[in-house]
């Protein structure tokens, strides 16, 4: 009774006051109808969604000006505000939402790994789980397509090009020594912990103009920004001991982790073929802080000191004693980041990075000091005009100090420089619909040591073909200056340039993706110098050439098999090189022709264990061979590689790590050394270079203490 | 950690007294949501949500909503969506209402929602989040029966992950129990639900104390 009185009262009430009705049609961009958009007045209880014909119709008793609703799931929401009496039979297009997880993507030339990515190659986990990568945050990079094995020397050699050619970039900023530094034939690793980033994106080719001086690729890591929790880690290995803690407070967190890593002990059990006069010894410790400001704004500073030493003779054809080698390293980076949000939909990202690079090198009877004091400061900022439309431009100022002070028996001499280079550079991101996206750029850069100014175009385009389909391409232009190694000696060069042509198709459905990459390069301006090695006497000049083309072919499944995930992946690469020494065009000795790869991860859950498992596979490399005359015309055996790895969680809390590399032992060949003169018979001998050891072994027991009792190093490994 | 399903039921009575329009709607969407129409109720929250500006629990619910309806979804992308807008609405309702630990809480049921899809790729970050969440939500209200009843059931399924035996956690599940029986029970559309949850898993608890 009580409630049809209530009915009749509000009856009279509409009445009273005069009812409107709202009516109309929601379309997507194509005009097809969208059945169950909601569709309402702002600030009143009057709505409804839409019929299976896309149509709608509500009353209301507002009045007035007031503001239409029209929000659908992975459509932007609609609005818009006008007298009452204008809601009538109005057609309302809904546009997609282009940050939906099935909008385009451009990303031609990038693989992503990290929680945020739209389509990722590696999981964050990948960079520590994958058999072989022995917890060096390159490891698992280098089973991507587009990447060389170049097993003896540990960096990341892509599409052709050296070592010295990818840059890595923490938070937007510069680091400048990445690797520790090794001796001749074993492979360096990398300095920053891997359990430091959320995310990673590591581009093969064609990258956004936000960054430069590197000619094939850039590695870009994004540190973490809070921590969850306290803990204190202990690891114990059989290369060393780790202590880690982080402390937390409201606003801010520190993190401290050291490491003290020597080999004498492993050495001892397993001599390889360098006769050792002190194993590697090494001591490091890196801190990261962060500040979360009131307004948003996030301070991290990440510092890092580490100091390595050690001291082997080396097997040589042309010295019968053998080669010493001998290298003290002290290492220190600082970098520091600021990123806020502003107010009108801008940000500011802006950092310095700096490094000091100390080493003394014994090289028989010689004794050199090399000393590098890099910096990096960058000013970025960002407007975000609409999901569809975003800009960015920046400009930052590289430093580089190198001194080197070399004496022997019969020579002594010093040598140094500054080579500061000035860069800006402007960027847009344009999403003309879900399906098609584009991003332009332009970056200048002026040398301040070469006396020249540089400018590079970068473009790169994505078109979403079907539902799990799209097609890219990149075009972009790219600038370094020669390395340290010349600039020692000479400075008047050009910058090195290369040109990169990609065009990428990828398929992803359902945890499985397939990706297809072909590139062309073409290199110009690249160092040449007449002497066999470099030299100050040497003749430079800058009329180096060369190219690259190739494909890479990548698929990781994460479906089909339960409880596996794998990934294959197969480069073809076919490059040419005039540069530096070289008699003539020819393919460089760490490039191979054909390089694959397979990783394979399984969760055994009876077990409370993590297998892993990889084989890495790269044709022969390009030798001289002075018995037959011609000029890196013969190849060496193929490369193989079959890495096992195996995680036992004793408990939450504990873990136990094996891992084997080259489980197998196959023995490799890394390349051929030749006498300087022939023997009595007129021909030059020659030693086969191999990897210091076969195998390489590694036990490792890792505990975290904390109040959360499932945390554990996993993350680490 | 994919055991962790939350099946939220919610208890309201309709009442015969006149209705505030914010009370006709609530109840309405309640509603239709009890019938699993599920895209009406989150929308008819919505609406409720543009007029009542200073109450968190339409958007709260909006969210909450998008993420029990986006477990057991096969599609990253509309997983991916639906979470996303769930985040959005749970972030303006904890606007309103700062430090709730209700909506604390419902963070910690989105994460879950990504971990369960697939737990290899998210669950690394966002497991130690929701571990976070939990003890800062214990901190704010120790005596809150849900927050006991999620923080348990997400240790229970870390120790059924490692092989654990999860009868410690049994005591707990009693102590929410007794702690849903004492709630008082005095604002509307409160959500108070769970206490049936609870007793489902004590049942279990009662039949098998270890996995073993």
């Amino acid at each position: 009774m009580k409630t049809n009185l209530f009915l009749l009262l509000t009856f009279f009430c509409y009445n009273l006051f005069g009812q409107s009705t709202i009516s109309g049609k929601i379309i997507d961009q194509q005009g097809v109808p969208i059945i169950g958009a909601n569709v309402y007045l702002n600030g009143t209880y009057d709505g409804t969604a839409t019929t299976d014909d896309g149509t709608f119709s509500f009353e209301t008793t507002s009045t007035g000006i007031q503001t239409l609703i029209a929000s659908f799931i992975s459509f932007e929401t609609y609005s818009k505000t006008a007298e009452i009496g204008n809601f009538k039979n109005i057609t309302i297009k809904l546009k997609d939402d282009v940050n939906a997880l099935d909008a385009v993507t451009v990303n031609a030339g990038t693989f992503n790994a990290g929680d945020n990515a739209k389509v990722t190659a590696l999981k964050p986990l990948d960079i520590v789980t994958t058999a072989g990568a022995l917890g060096d945050f390159v490891g698992a990079l280098q089973t991507l397509p587009g990447t060389s094995n170049v097993a003896e020397d540990g960096r990341l050699f892509v599409r052709g090009g050296g070592a010295e050619e990818t840059q890595i970039f923490v938070d937007g900023m510069r680091v400048f020594t990445p690797y520790s530094p090794s001796a001749n034939n074993i492979p360096v690793r990398g300095r920053l912990s891997p359990f430091l980033f959320k995310g990673i994106a590591f581009s093969t080719g064609g990258y956004s103009a936000e960054y430069g001086q590197a000619l094939s690729s850039v590695l870009l890591l994004n540190s973490i920004d809070q921590p969850q929790e306290e803990k204190t880690e202990i690891s114990v290995m059989t290369v060393g001991l780790g202590l880690g803690n982080t402390q937390k407070w409201k606003k801010s967190s520190l993190s401290l982790n050291t490491s003290y890593i020597n080999l004498a002990p492993y050495q001892k059990l397993y001599p390889d073929n360098n006769e050792w006069h002190k194993p590697v010894e090494s001591i490091g410790g890196e801190a990261v802080y962060r500040y979360k400001f009131n307004n948003e704004g996030l301070l991290k500073v990440y510092g890092a000191y580490s100091s390595a030493d050690f001291d082997l003779t080396q097997e040589d054809i042309n010295v019968a004693d053998g080669v010493r080698f001998g290298l003290k390293n002290e290492n220190l980076y600082i970098n520091a980041s600021y990123q806020d949000f502003m107010k009108k939909d801008w940000s500011i990202h802006t950092g310095v990075s700096f490094a000091r690079d100390r080493s003394v090198i014994k090289l028989n009877e010689a004794n050199i000091t090399d000393i590098e004091n890099s910096a990096h400061l960058k000013l970025v900022f960002k407007k975000y005009f609409s999901s569809r439309y975003k800009l960015n431009f920046g400009a930052e100022y590289f430093l580089t100090n190198f001194k080197e002070d070399y004496q022997d028996s019969s020579f002594a001499n010093k040598f140094k420089f500054n080579n500061n280079i000035f860069s800006s550079f402007i960027e847009t991101d344009v999403f003309f619909s879900k399906k098609f996206a584009a991003k332009v750029g332009l970056r200048g850069e002026h040398s301040e040591l070469l006396q020249e100014f540089t400018l590079s175009p970068r473009l790169s385009l994505a078109y979403k073909a079907g539902e799990n389909s799209q097609f890219s391409l990149a075009y972009g232009e790219f600038f370094q200056n020669p390395t340290n190694q010349y600039l020692k000696f000479n400075s008047d060069f050009k910058a090195e340039n290369t040109t990169h042509y990609i065009a990428n198709y990828q398929y992803s459905k359902n945890k499985q993706i397939f990706r297809a990459e072909a590139y062309y390069k073409n290199y110009g301006n690249l160092v040449k110098y007449d002497t066999l090695f470099v030299l100050p006497t040497s003749t430079f000049n800058n009329t180096g050439s060369g190219f690259a083309k190739g494909l890479d072919i990548f698929w990781r499944d994460n479906k089909t098999i339960k409880n596996t995930e794998y990934w294959m992946s197969y480069s073809y690469l076919d490059t040419k090189r005039d540069y530096q020494n070289y008699l003539t065009s020819a393919t460089p000795d760490f490039a191979s022709k054909h390089n694959a790869s397979l990783v394979v991860k399984r969760w055994i859950e009876d077990w409370k264990s993590q297998l892993g498992l990889s084989y890495n596979y790269a044709s022969g490399r390009t030798y001289t061979d002075p018995n037959k005359g011609g000029f890196l015309t013969e190849q060496a055996k193929s490369f193989n590689s079959l890495n096992v790895n195996y995680a036992y969680l004793i408990s939450p809390q504990k873990i136990l790590y094996l891992s084997v590399s080259n489980v197998l032992g196959t023995k490799n060949v890394n390349g051929y050394q030749y006498a300087d003169q022939p023997n009595m018979d007129g021909v030059f001998n020659r030693r086969t270079i191999t990897p210091a050891a076969d195998r390489f072994f590694f036990i490792g027991f890792f505990w975290t203490i904390s109040d959360n009792k499932n945390d554990n190093q996993l993350d680490q490994l | 950690m994919k055991s962790v399903v939350l099946i939220a039921t919610l208890i309201f009575t309709l009442s015969l007294t006149a209705q505030t329009p914010y009370e006709k709607g609530m109840n309405k969407a309640f509603s239709l949501w009890e019938q699993q129409k599920n895209t009406e109720a989150a929308q008819l929250f919505e609406r409720i949500a543009s007029v009542e500006k200073d109450n968190w629990l339409p958007s709260y619910y909006v969210g909450l909503i998008e993420i029990i309806s986006s477990f057991g979804l096969k599609d990253e992308a509309l997983l991916n969506t639906k979470l996303t807008r769930a985040k959005e609405f749970l972030d303006s309702a904890s606007a309103i209402s700062k430090d709730n630990p209700e909506i604390m809480i419902s963070y910690a049921l989105l994460n879950t929602a990504y971990i369960a899809f697939d737990g290899a790729k998210y669950g690394m970050t966002l497991s130690g989040e929701n571990v976070a969440i939990y003890q800062k939500a214990q901190a704010i209200a120790p005596n809150n029966p849900r927050v006991l009843l999620g923080k348990t059931e997400w240790d229970m399924g870390t120790a059924k992950f490692f092989g654990k035996s999860t009868a410690p956690y049994c005591e707990d599940i009693e102590r929410a129990i007794d702690l849903f029986e004492a709630e008082e029970q005095a604002i509307p559309y409160y959500p108070y639900s769970g206490i049936e949850r609870a007793k489902e898993i004590s049942n279990n608890c009662k039949k098998e104390t270890s996995p073993k």
